[in-house]
């Protein structure tokens, strides 16, 4: 069910703001999406889940098309982070620590949802490994415990 | 271009029976908001418990954006060597005069209903290394006023048990028995 609740503390630009597109990558997105929070929801994530398909199925059990992440700690049995050349890193556990995390969820054109997860992970010596959690590669090992906060953009 | 395939995530299996539902969650309405400054010289946890239930917060979500702190100590987990667990947190590690980078935390309650604080981090130990784990809050010390946004979590509890698949103490939400004596109604399931 959609939050009830009031949305939209400031209106948008009447065309939103646009990229002026000089670089290309940018051209056509909103830079700028006004709205308010709304709903919070706190879950437990079990063993053997996966992280970030573990947060976007909870949106769809919520009723949450847009959220932010705000509190998340648990652990993961290996990491798995994406590198910038398209490979990923793998951190052997059990268990790896997720120490801090910053993420939110959108829906894409095709309805469905995604989490977008970066954050440090640290391994079973205590030493830190950054970058963006791999969907379907970041079992959760003991616990994953998630705040997440719905977001409810205003409407043009 | 091919890329390099992902590895295969490990299934691991734990001691104990796996309880069906593998998400629990519960919702508020609207987020409540407190801004904290988390005090120094007493231990994190007092810090942080006392205020919160002093707002009427018994159960939150708290992000800690860094600071110094006196005296920082920390677990990792590691394999349980004896076999009765998948893992365990270590021993207590000291961090010394450590300045936190980051971190997060959830407020809940343990047996007989006493306050408990869950908290990871990542931060920067005295010898200027950087590292991260499950902060031991009850004897970590602030050495300055370290600032914290909290949300609360209203219309549910959050409470702190041993889990009989794990058996391992972990939060997990409760929504609140009607009356009393009635039983509690289990999260919602994914």
């Amino acid at each position: 069910m959609p939050s009830k609740r009031p949305q939209a503390a400031l209106p948008l630009p009447p065309e939103g703001i646009e990229s002026p597109g000089g670089a290309g990558s940018t051209r056509g997105i909103r830079l700028v999406e006004s709205g308010a929070m709304g709903r919070v929801a706190y879950a437990r994530i079990a063993p053997n889940e996966d992280l970030v398909q573990g947060i976007e199925k909870l949106c769809v059990a919520e009723g949450f098309r847009h959220a932010f992440v705000r509190g998340a700690l648990g652990s993961l049995v290996d990491a798995c982070l994406a590198t910038a050349d398209g490979g990923c890193r793998a951190i052997a556990g059990p268990a790896i620590e997720v120490v801090s995390l910053a993420g939110e969820v959108r829906p894409q054109p095709d309805g469905s949802l995604r989490a977008a997860l970066t954050g440090v992970v640290a391994d079973t010596d205590g030493r830190v490994h950054g970058g963006p959690f791999v969907a379907g590669a970041n079992p959760v090992c003991v616990t994953f415990e998630v705040t997440l906060e719905e977001w409810l953009p205003a409407t043009s | 271009m091919t890329l390099p395939p992902l590895p295969r995530p490990r299934t691991l299996v734990h001691p104990g029976p796996a309880r069906p539902v593998r998400i629990e969650h519960l919702h508020a309405e609207s987020g409540r908001h407190a801004r904290l400054a988390l005090a120094p010289g007493r231990t994190l946890h007092d810090a942080l418990v006392e205020p919160l239930l002093a707002l009427g917060m018994p159960c939150a979500s708290l992000t800690i954006l860094g600071g110094r702190l006196e005296r920082l100590w920390y677990c990792v987990a590691e394999p349980d060597p004896s076999g009765a667990r998948v893992a365990m947190y270590g021993p207590a590690r000291d961090a010394g005069a450590a300045t936190l980078i980051f971190g997060n935390a959830t407020l809940g309650r343990g047996p007989h209903g006493r306050p408990m604080v869950h908290c990871h981090a990542t931060f920067v130990r005295a010898d200027g290394e950087v590292r991260g784990g499950h902060v031991v809050v009850d004897r970590s010390i602030a050495a300055e006023p370290l600032p914290a946004l909290v949300t609360s979590l209203d219309g549910f509890e959050l409470r702190i048990a041993v889990d009989e698949e794990t058996r391992m103490p972990l939060m997990r939400p409760f929504a609140p028995a009607r009356r009393r004596g009635a039983p509690r109604e289990a999260a919602h399931a994914v």
